[in-house]
């Protein structure tokens, strides 16, 4: 975020004034400053292993990761483009169940009926694969799937969506009413998904010789690796040009149609990249849980990623990524004891944010560090007298 | 025949309580724009209150239903002062707060009263069937079928015909020039909000004999009453009545013909293709927006 | 045949036909200015013009192609621009973004996804800011502007979107007499290179831009020509007897 509301500023700012006194303003962060923080955090979360070695740890701070990401994929289409997805489970789960289909056709066959097939087909009486699970018997095809089909599925409903110029209110119902149309789907259909069960006993995923098992460092680098390069992906998407004709869509305006942007396409782009990035994120989860069940379609898991976005900052890729591990950590650490309650202070805590803090964590942040380079430029100016004109 | 008639009674059925459900979230974002995802748990609130009034003083149903609608009411008022009058100007982060009321509220009933699912007794008088026509129609859904109706009446006098009803209508149209007039436009949407989660409360109250009560069961009410609601169109009475009838029906039909759960997402899919085609519902009032 | 041509333009709203077998054609390089009185049409036909309604009758040519369905961003791409209004700039973003998106030479996704706008303006914008009077508030968010300096934003976007066409609703609406006088030497300059439409109000101002003048009447053309012709005629006089002639409209 270049430019958040800094209500200080907007209070200091002096009735009347001649036309071309300008409120002078701060000196910008450079790009290369913008980047400082992302590069620091995935510095840090990738070399946890090298400071945790318990499986345990690992595979939960995996999983907080995994969960991460979907909220940054979050926050890039709520944060930057205005578009409120309230079916980021979508992705989501489609993303988890890719992944689950591959990693359920890899398992021993004691899982499996005769002919190698997944147990809940057999008690559903298939008497072989069908057609559309074939292909997941390649990894590759399962990896492809898992980032290629949310974003397509995203895309024709984002074209569906944008071309009608649907937008604020109408595009969370939307999302929200697809959400619950994908998990009703999932449930109904079970001889081809596991029904209510989802698809359990999974194996562990295998790409170059390497065993992804979901308690070892190879899996943490994975879960970490994928979240660095998305958000290093993310943030060279949001300082692009078309970052900036979705932060200049956000606002509300068509205005953007008349300088010759097809507004929909854009904003298409964003909803498919953000599905993809959690589709991705469901892959993921699906493998250190090593299970997929609908109930990463279900609506309090969606909703619960709009509150770590929410908590963590909206507008920052960072910012969502941080809130999603602040709040699944604590809820993590808590003793059950304490588990009751939590939901409580969560309930409450999102409640404070949105009303107070619309820019969550990272608003917070940047708004503190602005207040404190707006205090040292103007130590700066008392002491030099020609100056004057930069203290507010 | 019987079939047809079976079908046609299940929709009005589905349909009077998705109306019942729908009707104080069709008040609340029809008149004040607020979307509010803890209704279904005023709905849970209202159903546990009838619960506890049943297991602890032995109050029968219909004794119940004026203490449950003051006491969810007395709670949509407290949520109002509270958190959503700041956010008139946000929309869209009205569904985010009110989500986290949705998730305090289920929370506080779970610590208060246990996860265990509770049962609230059909009153005696209402718990046989009546033959129509050669189907057995179960009374007590021809009890909510008759109650929604009365209440819809209620609503639309209370909204058409007092003063308060007026008053709401202006501020509805344009708040500034409402305040301008000497109403009080902040208390109006307290009473309103009050009015509408008590309805909740009485949907809550009504549903508990035939659905099972426990902290989560507003979650699914929500999601169904807002499509409700979205379908009819905003600030149109007329519009959720028809809309709850077009989607009960739809549910009922399309669960004849394959499956509940199918029919579910089908009439979802519906919805998505409306919003689609007309955000402003299938009924909309004309002068708003 | 002339740079823009509308022929028989045709839209109603709710049966009310704002704009009523209109006929206008402008050739490349004119500054046209389009008078009348409120609700004579004339916002409704630039918007017509660009796209942002659509006409429920008639053709609109922009250099012997057929625009008619095309939606806005194509005919913006096809070299038309618009200033609106109420002035219409991207209040979330600094002046330096707000510019960065006028300058859209391509304005498709993948070529935009390619681009990282750097600190340093263009030539382009550097001298249309130091025109405007921008050029010490880049980094300033457009939300914190007044109101003529957004005027004054929303011109400088047009500049640099350099748009063959460029449609001006009302540019000197809350300006005082220099910006004013200011406004109309930019228009000096642009015309020729451009072609313009204008709608105003400020009379003076009219006098010393325009060449043509069309006066619209209820959706129709009224009367075309030169300001002495327009003053002159019965039929605006007419028109306008209750506000006691064109000069005070």
């Amino acid at each position: 975020m270049t430019s958040l509301p800094d209500r200080h500023d907007r209070r200091a700012e002096p009735v009347p004034r001649p036309a071309i006194a300008w409120r002078v303003s701060m000196p910008r962060i450079t790009s290369a400053a913008q980047f400082l923080p992302y590069i620091l955090f995935c510095g840090a979360i990738l070399a946890v292993p090298s400071f945790v070695s318990d499986p345990f740890l690992l595979n939960k701070f995996a999983r907080y990761l995994a969960l991460g990401l979907a909220a940054a994929a979050l926050a890039l289409s709520w944060g930057y483009c205005g578009i409120l997805n309230l079916g980021q489970g979508v992705g989501f789960g489609l993303g988890a169940y890719a992944m689950a289909m591959h990693l359920k056709l890899k398992t021993s066959p004691v899982h499996t009926g005769s002919a190698g097939l997944p147990d809940f087909m057999v008690w559903n009486n298939l008497d072989h694969l069908p057609w559309f699970w074939q292909p997941f018997h390649s990894g590759l095809f399962a990896l492809a799937a898992a980032v290629l089909l949310p974003a397509l599925v995203a895309a024709l409903l984002g074209w569906f969506m944008f071309r009608a110029r649907i937008a604020g209110v109408y595009v969370a119902i939307i999302t929200l009413a697809m959400l619950a149309v994908t998990n009703l789907v999932f449930v109904d259909q079970q001889a081809y998904t596991g029904g209510l069960n989802g698809i359990t006993d999974l194996a562990w995923f295998e790409m170059g010789g390497v065993e992804f098992d979901p308690y070892s460092p190879a899996f943490y680098y994975l879960s970490a690796g994928s979240l660095a390069f998305f958000l290093m992906l993310g943030m060279v998407f949001t300082r692009s040009k078309a970052g900036l004709v979705l932060r200049a869509i956000r606002g509300g305006t068509d205005r953007v149609l008349f300088f010759g942007y097809d507004m929909a396409s854009y904003q298409c782009l964003a909803f498919s990249l953000s599905a993809g990035m959690s589709g991705v994120a469901g892959m993921l989860y699906a493998m250190v849980l090593e299970f997929a069940s609908p109930t990463f379609m279900g609506v309090p898991l969606s909703l619960s990623m709009v509150i770590w976005a929410a908590v963590g900052g909206r507008g920052s890729l960072l910012g969502a990524t941080v809130g999603a591990i602040l709040v699944n950590g604590t809820q993590g650490s808590l003793s059950e004891a304490f588990l009751n309650s939590w939901q409580l202070i969560l309930g409450a805590l999102f409640i404070l944010v949105v009303v107070f803090l619309p820019n969550g964590l990272a608003g917070l942040v940047h708004n503190l560090g602005a207040r404190l380079s707006g205090r040292l430029r103007g130590m700066a100016a008392d002491r030099a007298p020609s100056a004057l004109l930069n203290r507010r | 025949m019987d079939i047809l008639l079976g079908q046609l009674f299940t929709g009005l059925s589905i349909g009077s309580v998705l109306l019942l459900v729908a009707l104080g979230l069709a008040i609340i974002y029809g008149t004040m724009g607020v979307i509010n995802l803890a209704h279904g748990e005023f709905v849970m609130l209202g159903a546990y209150a009838t619960w506890f009034l049943q297991s602890t003083l032995g109050l029968t149903l219909l004794p119940c239903l004026l203490v449950v609608f003051l006491m969810v009411a007395a709670a949509g008022w407290a949520v109002e002062r509270t958190i959503v009058r700041f956010l008139y100007r946000r929309p869209l982060d009205t569904i985010l707060a009110t989500w986290g009321i949705g998730i305090m509220l289920q929370q506080a009933v779970r610590l208060a009263a246990g996860a265990d699912l509770r049962y609230v007794q059909t009153p005696d008088q209402l718990a046989g069937s009546i033959d129509l026509a050669g189907v057995a129609i179960p009374s007590y859904r021809l009890f909510i079928l008759a109650f929604s109706a009365a209440l819809l009446g209620l609503t639309w006098f209370v909204v058409q015909r007092t003063e308060f009803g007026m008053k709401l209508r202006a501020v509805t149209q344009n708040r500034e020039m409402a305040s301008c007039y000497g109403i009080d436009s902040a208390r109006i949407f307290t009473l309103t909000f009050a009015f509408g989660s008590g309805l909740a409360g009485l949907a809550g109250a009504l549903i508990a004999p035939i659905k099972s009560v426990a902290p989560d069961m507003g979650t699914n009410f929500v999601v169904d009453a807002f499509m409700v609601v979205v379908v009819g169109g905003v600030g149109s009475l007329f519009g959720t009545v028809a809309s709850a009838g077009l989607i009960g029906g739809g549910t009922a039909g399309f669960a004849f013909l394959l499956n509940d759960t199918l029919a579910k997402a089908l009439v979802f899919l519906g919805v998505v293709v409306l919003v689609r085609f007309r955000p402003q519902g299938l009924f909309a009032a004309t002068g708003r927006r | 045949m002339a740079y823009l041509e509308l022929q028989g333009l045709e839209v109603s709203f709710d049966g009310f036909k704002a704009v009523n077998g209109l006929d206008l054609s402008i050739e490349r390089g004119e500054l046209r200015c389009l008078l009348g009185a409120n609700g004579a049409g004339k916002s409704t036909t630039l918007d017509l013009i660009c796209g942002r309604t659509q006409p429920t009758g008639g053709r609109i040519l922009l250099d012997g192609r057929d625009i008619t369905q095309d939606p806005e961003y194509r005919r913006s791409r096809l070299g038309v621009g618009r200033k609106f209004q109420v002035p219409s700039v991207f209040k979330e973003l600094s002046i330096r973004e707000n510019l960065e998106i006028a300058r859209s030479r391509h304005p498709e996704p993948w070529r935009t996804l390619c681009v990282f706008p750097s600190r340093r303006p263009s030539p382009r914008v550097a001298e249309v800011v130091e025109i405007v009077g921008l050029e010490d508030a880049l980094d300033t968010q457009a939300a914190h502007l007044s109101h003529g300096q957004t005027q004054w934003l929303e011109i400088a976007m047009l500049l640099v979107q350099d748009s063959a066409l460029i449609l001006m609703d009302e540019p000197t609406a809350g300006m005082t007499v220099q910006e004013t006088g200011k406004t109309s030497a930019i228009f000096q300059r642009l015309r020729g290179r451009h072609t313009l439409i204008v709608v105003e109000h400020d009379m003076g101002f009219v006098r010393e831009v325009a060449e043509t003048i069309t006066v619209l009447h209820q959706g129709r053309r009224l009367s075309e020509g030169p300001i002495q012709a327009i003053e002159n005629d019965p039929k605006v006089r007419e028109a306008y007897l209750g506000s006691g002639g064109i000069s005070h409209a």
